[in-house]
């Protein structure tokens, strides 16, 4: 037997028996169902909405005469072309807070707490507003910072000011409050993945060769839990640049984004002028996630 | 010169290292040979000061730096998984002491690459300079890791069972390698290992820990000669060990007799070394007087230069004997094949009833 075998392996290069194409071919059949999926409802969706972008639209109808009218409008009006600029600035300010609340706190849960259960237990408490509905965590700031408003009465009570602060609610400065509030967890989240992943020894290593703390962070643990910051980043920008719920209920319809524009559009029936702004919001979130990933090569990372 | 007076830690009061005092003399090989869990690691975090001990003190020259944070010692150590920056280069991983440290860094870039340069042709590895540490091998990460610690000049420099993740050939070749590297720095270097031959080849003195307490310090040869303790001749993995006592003026281990050595008390162990012994077959008559046993062959070992026997003793336990090829050939046994082991008195080690080596009068002929 074990010669027979020997005999074979020696011989001259068998040509190994040509699989037919179906058989090499078929573990793509498994992608079958996400790409049928990915096309009848995001890929054709997204050449209608560019399409139906250039549709004529007039008061009461909409037919498909191309045209650039819808465009012009859009770039033209301020209202419009400043609720774009208001939608980059309400989203780099939550982005910068988010970082600025996330990080420290990721940093404590994914550094200085070295038993994994307990870690889990703060990244799980972290997602306990999570457990009550996205409009009653936003309605809930309401109560909390209108004239008569929680914030308000404790600091009368305390002495601290005289007057009722009203530039809390209805304002933008509400909008980034309730924001941040909310998406400040899918930053601490990633960042504490990457950051209880780093190996102790290599801070240990730091230290001896000499670094103090603040250059062992500079230099080890910031760079190592950037992938966490980028897709932590990612997270927030993507939620930010479509809200319009959270704009809406704590701006008092004062403060326009993107997203509200879309929906009064849809709602009056301007479905190309609504298409505009769909693209437009698709194109500067297709910019802002390729640039966040140009930080960082995530591939490398991960 | 570093010195360590009455060190003592213990984890969840379970002691680690208890009342350990040292002298690590200046430009030495020191090893340090522990079995797992005999506190050794533990030992170099409270040198490194990444654990604080109970009690005790660490001196530095005249300095205590017992309470110093780690990066003000001026202590290097290399840890065992290697612990390099993985979003550096080679260069910036070795270069990061010298450029980061909180003690007078090295801000010229030129100055730092010229060092750099310097300490990796030390070590061997000029040219991986711009290499990410994950796209070189084992070997090449573990002389990373020793020329990052070894440029920021450590008065010493701590190693970590530094061979430990290496496969055997390398590990001989960087056994040479670290020799060579420490004299031509002329810096200490206390390794680490729970290797017996690793540390009786490489170290100048060797240190021989025991659930924490150093039980010999001594040169390898004497250690290797004239272990301490009964636990000392196992680490070493040279010795049979015997377990008897004294009857009526004989040591008595299963069938051995032996005369009790002139001046000792009580005996608790004697202890022959594996190639100290000689193999007689069934009808050869051991020397008048020698000690022997009856065992029965189990199987041998062929490892190059030297064939290690084993044989099976009358009460079950088993006798190792080492027949080295350069003195003689190698002799083939059939298995359960009865055989006698025989050995000269003066190749017997004596230990008494706390388990410490008996010191005899007369000079032990080397073996």
């Amino acid at each position: 037997m074990a010669t027979n075998n020997d005999s074979v392996a020696m011989g001259a290069p068998v040509a190994a028996p040509q699989e037919s194409f179906w058989a090499r071919n078929r573990h793509y059949l498994l992608l079958a169902p996400g790409v049928v999926w990915m096309v009848l409802f995001l890929v054709v969706p997204l050449l209608m909405m560019v399409y139906v972008s250039f549709w004529t639209q007039t008061t009461f109808a909409i037919s498909s005469d191309l045209t650039i009218k819808s465009w012009q409008t859009f770039f033209a009006s301020e209202t419009y072309f400043g609720a774009l600029l208001r939608t980059l600035r309400i989203w780099l300010t939550v982005l910068f807070f988010t970082f600025l609340i996330g990080y420290p706190t990721a940093l404590f849960i994914g550094q200085f707490v070295r038993n994994k259960t307990l870690q889990t237990v703060l990244l799980v408490a972290c997602v306990i507003p999570f457990w009550t509905s996205f409009l009653i965590r936003v309605l809930a700031w309401r109560p909390m910072l209108g004239k008569e408003g929680a914030v308000n009465i404790v600091l009368q009570g305390l002495g601290i000011i005289d007057q009722p602060i009203e530039v809390l609610l209805f304002t933008e400065l509400s909008v980034i409050i309730g924001m941040v509030q909310i998406y400040v967890v899918f930053m601490v989240g990633p960042i504490a993945f990457m950051l209880a992943r780093i190996d102790h020894s290599l801070i240990e290593a730091a230290r001896d060769l000499g670094a103090s703390a603040w250059t062992i962070f500079r230099t080890i643990i910031f760079p190592l839990s950037l992938p966490g910051v980028v897709v932590g980043a990612i997270f927030v920008s993507v939620m930010v640049l479509g809200e319009f719920a959270t704009a809406s209920a704590l701006s008092g319809r004062k403060v326009n984004l993107l997203g509200n524009i879309i929906v009064t559009q849809v709602g009056s029936l301007k479905w190309a002028f609504a298409a505009v702004v769909g693209v437009i919001l698709t194109a500067v979130m297709a910019v802002v996630i390729t640039a966040l990933l140009r930080v960082v090569n995530l591939r490398k990372e991960l | 010169m570093m010195e360590l007076i009455g060190l003592s830690k213990s984890f969840d009061s379970k002691p680690a290292i208890v009342d350990l005092s040292l002298r690590v003399e200046d430009d030495e090989y020191l090893t340090l040979l522990g079995p797992s869990g005999s506190g050794k690691s533990t030992l170099l975090r409270v040198l490194a000061g990444l654990e604080r001990p109970e009690a005790g003190r660490i001196m530095l020259g005249d300095q205590d730096i017992t309470a110093r944070p780690t990066h003000l010692r001026g202590l290097g150590i290399v840890q065992q998984n290697y612990a390099l920056f993985p979003h550096m280069t080679v260069e910036e991983n070795v270069g990061f002491g010298l450029a980061h440290r909180a003690q007078d860094p090295v801000t010229d870039t030129a100055e730092v690459a010229r060092r750099v340069a310097q300490t990796l042709e030390l070590v061997g590895l000029l040219g991986l300079e711009r290499r990410m540490v994950g796209q070189i091998s084992g070997g090449q990460k573990q002389r990373v890791s020793l020329a990052r610690t070894l440029i920021t000049e450590p008065k010493v420099c701590l190693l970590d069972e530094p061979l430990g993740a290496l496969d055997a050939n390398l590990r001989e070749r960087m056994t040479v390698e670290l020799r060579k590297i420490r004299k031509a720095l002329g810096v200490t270097f206390f390794h680490v290992t729970g290797n017996e031959s690793e540390a009786i080849a490489m170290g100048d003195r060797m240190i021989v820990l025991d659930e924490g307490r150093a039980i010999q310090i001594a040169e390898p040869d004497t250690v290797f000669d004239a272990p301490a303790t009964v636990r000392v001749a196992r680490f070493l993995n040279a010795y049979n060990l015997l377990r008897g006592s004294v009857q009526g003026g004989t040591f008595e281990s299963g069938e051995v007799r032996m005369p009790v050595p002139s001046g000792a008390q009580s005996l608790s162990c004697a202890a022959v070394r594996y190639d100290a012994v000689r193999v007689l077959r069934s009808g050869a008559e051991a020397e008048a007087g020698a000690p022997a046993l009856h065992a029965t062959f189990v199987a041998s070992e062929f490892m190059g230069s030297k064939v290690v026997y084993f044989f099976r003793m009358a009460d079950g336990g088993m006798f190792e004997v080492e027949r080295h090829l350069s003195s003689s050939d190698p002799e083939t046994y059939g298995e359960g094949e009865h055989v006698t082991l025989s050995w000269r008195m003066q190749d017997v080690l004596f230990f008494d009833a706390n388990g410490d080596l008996i010191e005899l009068a007369q000079a032990k002929g080397a073996a």
